[in-house]
């Protein structure tokens, strides 16, 4: 039994165990996967007989494929392929590789791998799109709380605003280009619920939930530009977006008030495809509700009196424009670190005493003055802006970090449905867009520094490549399927199940005839037909094998009978001993061959 | 096809040993195959003369005993003598301590004394007075032994000739030889330049274990012994050491031919000199029924 074996089995399993971090576990395949890498781990301890370690290659393939089911990302997808290759390098050690050196079998384990190729470009093809077969309810409690946007926004609380730069998300556009500036809100959280202080989300059911853009997809839809959202954990079901687009995967929701959702928060990071749509979003021409326009009364009298006061204009804009014209008026400053609001009359003092705070003040106090204006607004909470990186290679992208994190209203208007209003927008422009200030708190000794801006520099490299990956996948959806499908087979699909059929079965017989034409390099048969033409050939000329005797020595026997054909029979002894019996590489090999077949020509056609 | 990496070496113990270039070739595939060899011939034939040669030729260090019926195992291991000097025992290695051991007339010997030297042939260790001491290496043991029709003789049983890789007869020389040798163009044995050293040996034995054997080779050598061992051919048949040495041995008689692969002609170059010692009948007899054209 060979000792490589258990090596290449034990590496195959490492690497299988470095996936494990990244699982689920709150989904039964996290708990699969692990527990497959746990039994084939013990069973590699105590395998002694072949067909023991036979099945620890066999379970590390399959936890292999159980991994792939749930984590298609860059990195997971090359150390599963790696893990792969190395257990079928045990396997083929095992079997084969007596006497084979690690780099032959790596080889060979490459080549089986490489044959699978045209099976797995099949399926990729043609193996219908399914969403997740596991939905099931996660096991994990909401208290497994990541970084991400809090689910209530309570300006008045928070004393100093800390500058995390921890990612958020990464997107990138098929045009390669970003949106301008003005156009990088990505909304996440929509705050409708106000209780004077605090504003919290509606608590909606699952089932209120559309599937984003839910209109039937025409063709022109598949070739319109996306975009390609990797999303970091977070606690919220919520998801960004630009509040437009139509989804690849009908785990994805919007909800009545335009929250993208995700159907279970999940601790893995999550990839998604949003096709550009022309057609404006359910959401947007959604009528309010009383929700919408609720203020509890008497906790910011303040507040409420000047907003009432603009109750006598007519239209929603021109209070609209009477709030701007308000704010801009007087002197607010934009800060960080304004100091904790009093619970009671804290928007009154935010507007009339200190007039300075963050996007979640100016957002929560504007949305107020409109609903005690009377026209329905909500406060929405998302990441604006982000850092536009194009790395060496991969795809450019927006870098936004949890330092993105941004907070703006929505107002009704009658006529255009919910519009977004960003009040910070009309402090000072430095205000509204907190990029400025990365990393200067973080800023330590300027060694430490270069090697934390190095380190940054590689992970938008490799954050690249990991998009473009991702928009690869994810470009390959159930929609480009049934588009290819149509393309290839037209609309009459009949004996579709026929052609992938047999062209599964064409693809595979394909595969496994190069494995055994690699496998039989002396390719004998041929050798074997032809020396029995020499053989017939030297009886039409009365020359018999004598019992036992080799091919050398016969032919050395010939030589003396048929002088004319000496050479040749020469050649055909010197090519044979060396086909038959030596080790060739391939082209020494081919060019013994050429040899040999000229030779037996010269033999045929000799007088 | 390449040149015979060994032919200056053949050529010189061919001057030396005249008119049985054959036999030099076979006792030296024998060497290079890490065998021992076992030559049985009248006396006078030349066969110390062989083992001198084969010795010279590489550098190895040489010695010869004469076996005799009162030679004792001790007499070959060695014994451990006592030192008064030193009040301590300490060994004194015998003739066994050397590179190549010419044993004269083994089947001269008790069954006791060719029992030692074929174990120590066996396990390349010699243990004295439950003291292990390891063979030098390259270790080659050439045995002559007269026919066995003389008297006062304990012949070689079957399972202790299978010990020998091969067996050689050198026979009478023909005419044209032995008119030379008569004419005094023989050269004595000292006079041989030595071919390599003992390092240079164990690089061509190396060498030779991993000439390429394919695996329509194998299966012609595996065609061999299913025939020997057919029950309608006397005996029974080639064993698997003898398949392991038969393949051995041609591995090094293409090294000697200068290929780098071996072929059926190679096996059937060695196979009288490996098998007929063992089957206890012509071997050759073996080649006509088993179809070489492969």
């Amino acid at each position: 039994m060979s000792r490589s074996a258990r090596w290449l089995q034990i590496l195959g399993l490492a690497v299988l165990a470095a996936g494990l971090p990244g699982l689920d576990y709150g989904s039964p395949l996290g708990w699969l996967s692990a527990g497959l890498l746990l039994l084939a781990a013990l069973k590699l301890a105590e395998a002694r007989s072949v067909q023991e370690r036979r099945l620890v290659s066999l379970l590390t393939l399959i936890g292999c494929g159980v991994q792939g089911a749930q984590q298609p990302e860059l990195l997971p997808s090359v150390l599963q392929l790696l893990g792969t290759g190395l257990a079928l390098a045990g396997l083929l050690a095992l079997e084969v590789g007596e006497g084979l050196s690690w780099r032959a079998v790596l080889r060979r384990s490459l080549a089986v791998l490489l044959a699978a190729l045209p099976m797995a470009l099949l399926l990729f093809l043609l193996v219908p799109r399914l969403d997740p077969l596991w939905t099931a309810p996660s096991l994990r409690g909401p208290g497994a709380a990541v970084t991400g946007l809090s689910a209530d926004l309570d300006p008045g609380s928070i004393a100093s605003l800390a500058n995390d730069e921890a990612p958020a998300a990464r997107v990138s556009f098929s045009s390669a280009t970003p949106p301008d500036p003005q156009g990088r809100y990505w909304r996440v959280i929509v705050h409708e619920r106000f209780d004077g202080r605090r504003w919290s989300r509606l608590d909606e059911p699952a089932k209120a939930t559309v599937p984003p853009a839910n209109a039937p997809s025409s063709a022109a839809d598949q070739a319109g530009p996306s975009q390609v959202w990797l999303v970091e954990p977070s606690p919220v079901h919520a998801l960004p977006w630009a509040g437009t687009g139509q989804g690849s995967s009908s785990q994805l929701r919007v909800s009545r008030n335009g929250e993208l959702r995700r159907q279970l928060p999940g601790r893995e990071r999550l990839a998604y495809l949003l096709r550009d749509v022309d057609r404006p979003q359910a959401w947007q021409q959604r009528p309010p509700t009383l929700v919408d326009l609720s203020l509890p009364a008497g906790s910011n009298p303040q507040l409420e009196s000047l907003g009432e006061s603009w109750r006598t204009l007519p239209q929603p804009e021109q209070r609209l424009a009477a709030a701007q014209a308000w704010f801009t008026s007087h002197t607010f400053r934009y800060s960080r670190t304004p100091g904790a609001l009093p619970a009671r009359r804290g928007l009154d003092v935010f507007l009339f005493e200190r007039r300075e705070g963050f996007c979640g003040h100016y957002a929560s106090a504007f949305t107020a003055l409109m609903r005690s204006a009377g026209v329905p607004a909500r406060v929405v909470s998302g990441y604006l802006g982000g850092r536009w990186v194009q790395p060496l290679g991969g795809t450019p992208y927006l870098d936004l970090r949890q330092s993105d994190a941004h907070a703006w209203s929505e107002v009704w208007l009658p006529n255009r449905g919910w519009q977004r209003v960003d009040p910070s927008a009309w402090v000072g422009s430095s205000a509204s867009n907190p990029v400025g200030v990365v990393g200067s708190a973080a800023a330590g000794s300027s060694k430490l520094e270069g090697w934390r801006l190095g380190m940054q520099w590689l992970q938008w490299q490799w954050w690249g490549l990991d998009l473009a990956w991702n928009r690869w996948w994810l470009g390959f959806d159930q929609a480009s399927q049934e588009a290819l499908l149509r393309r290839l087979f037209g609309d009459q699909r009949q004996g579709l199940g026929l052609v992938l059929l047999g062209g599964a079965g064409g693809l595979l017989a394909l595969g496994l005839g190069w494995l055994q034409w690699l496998q039989t390099p002396e390719r004998g048969d041929r050798l074997e037909r032809d020396l029995h033409a020499v053989l017939r050939l030297l009886r039409r000329w009365g020359i018999e094998p004598a019992p036992g005797e080799t091919f050398g020595q016969l032919c050395l026997r010939a030589r003396e009978r048929l002088p004319g054909r000496r050479e040749a029979l020469q050649e055909l002894s010197r090519c044979h001993g060396l086909l038959r019996f030596a080790r060739l590489n391939p082209t020494a090999r081919a060019r013994h061959w050429a040899a040999w077949r000229t030779a037996l020509r010269t033999l045929q056609h000799s007088p | 096809m390449a040149s015979r990496p060994l032919q200056p070496l053949i050529t010189a113990i061919g001057r030396v040993l005249l008119g049985k270039e054959q036999a030099v070739q076979l006792a030296l595939a024998c060497l290079l195959a890490r065998g021992h060899l076992l030559i049985e011939d009248l006396p006078g034939m030349g066969k110390t003369t062989l083992a001198e040669a084969l010795a010279r030729g590489f550098g190895l260090s040489f010695k010869r005993v004469s076996f005799t019926s009162d030679l004792l195992p001790a007499d070959l291991t060695g014994i451990n003598v006592f030192d008064a000097a030193n009040t301590r025992f300490h060994f004194q290695p015998g003739p066994l301590f050397s590179q190549v051991l010419l044993a004269d007339e083994i089947n001269r010997a008790s069954p006791r004394t060719q029992s030692a030297l074929l174990e120590a042939m066996a396990a390349g260790r010699v243990s004295v007075d439950g003291v292990s001491h390891p063979l030098p290496q390259p270790f080659l043991v050439i045995a002559t032994q007269n026919g066995i029709d003389q008297v006062g003789t304990a012949p070689l049983p079957e399972s202790q000739l299978d010990r020998f890789l091969m067996r050689l007869s050198l026979g009478f020389p023909n005419r044209e030889a032995e008119r030379a040798l008569l004419g005094g163009a023989a050269l004595p044995p000292a006079s041989l330049e030595p071919f390599c050293d003992a390092t240079g040996l164990l690089e061509l034995q190396r060498q030779a274990a991993t000439q390429h054997c394919s695996t329509a080779l194998l299966d012609y050598v595996l065609d061999l012994a299913a025939f020997s061992r057919r029950a309608d051919q006397p005996g029974p048949g080639l064993s698997p050491r003898a398949c392991q040495g038969l393949v051995a041995a041609a591995r090094a008689w293409s090294l000697l031919e200068g290929r780098d692969h071996v072929t059926p002609a190679d096996v059937q170059a060695v196979l009288p000199a490996v098998a007929d010692h063992r089957l206890q009948r012509d071997a050759a007899a073996l080649l006509a029924g088993v179809d070489g054209l492969r």
